[in-house]
């Protein structure tokens, strides 16, 4: 319990009455909701000032996207919990991109939501079904397209991993099926996220050079 | 519309225009008429007529036929009375008409009531006019004749192009007012009701109720969203057509899967088909993954029920039951697919359907 409570969040969503049922249910939870914020700008202004463990974090706000706040707090050691409404997939993938660690739809219920918030807090990947397909897509799409020599290409392993999370199993199912351990299965998952991440970073970093917007 | 007002009032101008001139040109030639007082009164009656056109040619409810040979009627009058006013020898010697580029204006109007057949008929008809009264056809009349025919044509043909311009200007601007009301419409839903829904159907204990809000989120989301980019014309995207929502869960890439649409709707009927069935014999739950790669499409099904024992599909198929899973096969046979059912005991059943790109 005294764990439990040391999870400290910040909530970032563009309309009020839903910034404030999350947050209500966080707390009602034990976790220690540290600010919100209704915007982009304020997003990044608070997590800068209160340093929380988890970012919940909405896609589609004003002024900053969730997107570009994410890539910000990222910088800052903030891990991000995308909480998003269906529909926006390509945003989804382009905040994972950007560093976000996990992803929920907004119609999960309020324990998934708790749990999810805590799992991001201890450093692993909240992958749902539907994040596991976006992921797995990105990876096809960079296979297919023209080849690069950085593009990041998944393990055997890890493609057998992510299709079963894509398919709605659980981490622990998944151990099950492939007689692995609950640890390595959320290692490979990791691992997934930790090189598209990578490759975006670097890609970014090129562009800025090339750009010669960096010296 | 705006534009023909514009034009029946330019037409006024024109007209008044023509009259000081004729007014000029009369007054230049008087001394010459054989019949001044005449000649004096067909300019006035062309003053009044000029003053009374502008007014009747004001209200669009009098723009019609009779108004326009009525029109015409007069310039031809006052066109020929030409004849009566001045000396046979000087109109011979090529003197200006009273009415010289007055009698133009009737042959305008019909151009922009009539297009340019209008414009074609009125122009013949004074060109006739000016021929009569010359008393033949010279190089002048038949100058005037070819002149009149243009202008009428002319006229007549870049009133229509004009019109045509207004009304695809008028539905532009109706077709970007309606898309200024819907994203004023969308603004609103996303804003209140949307996250309303959401919220209920997080936070309804009643599971039934939370589904529904659920599923009128996700539709009331993709209608304010507005049309998706359009596919390329023949082509589909597989993830628009699948039966996502309630129960069944959708994974798939964030960019869009592109098959012929007659192989796409069938494949999405087959998928249909076997989350049906993973809904009856599963557990209610089920769950879709889409995949894309450069030889095939993968679409994945798997429900997490009872599972179905080794040996037993088998069996079913001997006993001549499992009609739907035929009926996938042959859906996906004929598009030159494969299906595999996986299923264990305590582990759900899974059927992944298998179509290449052709």
């Amino acid at each position: 319990m005294s764990l439990e409570s040391e999870v400290t969040v910040v909530v970032a969503d563009d309309h009020p009455i839903w910034r404030d049922a999350v947050e209500r249910d966080l707390a009602a939870a034990g976790l220690q909701v540290l600010g919100a914020a209704g915007d982009g700008e304020k997003a990044v202004r608070v997590c800068a000032a209160v340093r929380p463990q988890v970012l919940v974090c909405d896609l589609q706000m004003p002024g900053l996207s969730g997107v570009e706040v994410t890539r910000a707090v990222v910088e800052q050691g903030v891990r991000v919990l995308v909480l998003s409404a269906s529909g926006e997939q390509q945003d989804v993938l382009d905040a994972v991109k950007a560093g976000a660690t996990g992803y929920l739809v907004k119609s999960a219920s309020t324990a998934e939501l708790v749990d999810a918030v805590r799992r991001t807090a201890a450093g692993d990947a909240v992958f749902t079904a539907g994040l596991a397909g976006l992921v797995l897509g990105e990876y096809r799409r960079m296979a297919a397209g023209p080849p690069q020599d950085d593009a990041p290409r998944l393990t055997e392993r890890e493609t057998e991993v992510l299709r079963l999370v894509a398919k709605g199993l659980t981490a622990k199912q998944v151990a099950e099926r492939l007689v692995l351990s609950h640890r390595t299965v959320e290692n490979h998952v990791q691992n997934t996220l930790s090189k598209l991440q990578l490759h975006n970073r670097a890609q970014l970093v090129r562009y800025a050079l090339e750009q010669g917007l960096a010296d | 519309m705006r534009l023909d007002t514009a034009l029946w009032r330019a037409l006024g101008v024109y007209r008044l225009a023509a009259l000081l001139y004729a007014a000029g040109s009369g007054a230049a030639y008087y001394d010459t008429w054989q019949r001044p007082r005449l000649g004096l009164a067909v300019l006035a009656g062309m003053a009044v007529w000029t003053a009374a056109s502008a007014w009747l040619y004001g209200d669009p409810r009098r723009r019609r036929w009779p108004l326009l040979v009525l029109d015409l009627a007069l310039t031809l009058a006052a066109l020929l009375a030409s004849v009566l006013v001045m000396e046979r020898a000087r109109i011979l010697d090529g003197d200006p008409t009273i009415t010289v580029s007055w009698a133009a204006a009737p042959v305008i109007a019909w151009a922009v009531h009539g297009g340019w057949r209008g414009g074609l008929a009125a122009g013949a008809a004074v060109g006739a006019g000016a021929v009569v009264e010359r008393g033949g056809a010279s190089q002048a009349t038949v100058n005037s004749l070819v002149l009149l025919l243009l202008v009428g044509t002319v006229v007549g043909y870049v009133v229509a192009l004009a019109r045509r311009a207004e009304a695809a200007h008028a539905r532009a601007v109706e077709l970007s007012a309606a898309t200024a009301e819907r994203e004023r419409l969308s603004r609103q839903v996303h804003d209140g009701v949307l996250q309303v829904l959401a919220l209920v159907a997080r936070r309804s204990p009643d599971a039934e109720l939370a589904s529904l809000a659920a599923e009128q989120e996700r539709l009331l989301r993709r209608l304010v969203a507005g049309p998706a980019a359009l596919p390329p014309a023949g082509e589909a995207d597989l993830r628009a057509l699948l039966p996502v929502g309630g129960d069944v869960e959708l994974a798939a890439p964030a960019e869009p899967v592109l098959l012929p649409a007659a192989v796409a709707t069938e494949l999405a009927a087959a998928v249909g088909e076997a989350v049906q069935n993973a809904r009856r014999h599963g557990g209610g739950r089920a769950w879709l993954l889409v995949e894309d790669e450069p030889g095939a499409v993968t679409v994945s099904v798997r429900d997490d029920g009872p599972g179905i024992p080794a040996g037993r599909l088998e069996e079913a198929a001997a006993q001549g039951r499992l009609g739907v899973a035929r009926s996938i096969r042959g859906r996906v046979a004929d598009l030159g697919g494969t299906v595999v059912v996986d299923s264990a005991p305590g582990r759900g059943t899974e059927v992944e359907l298998r179509v290449p790109r052709v």
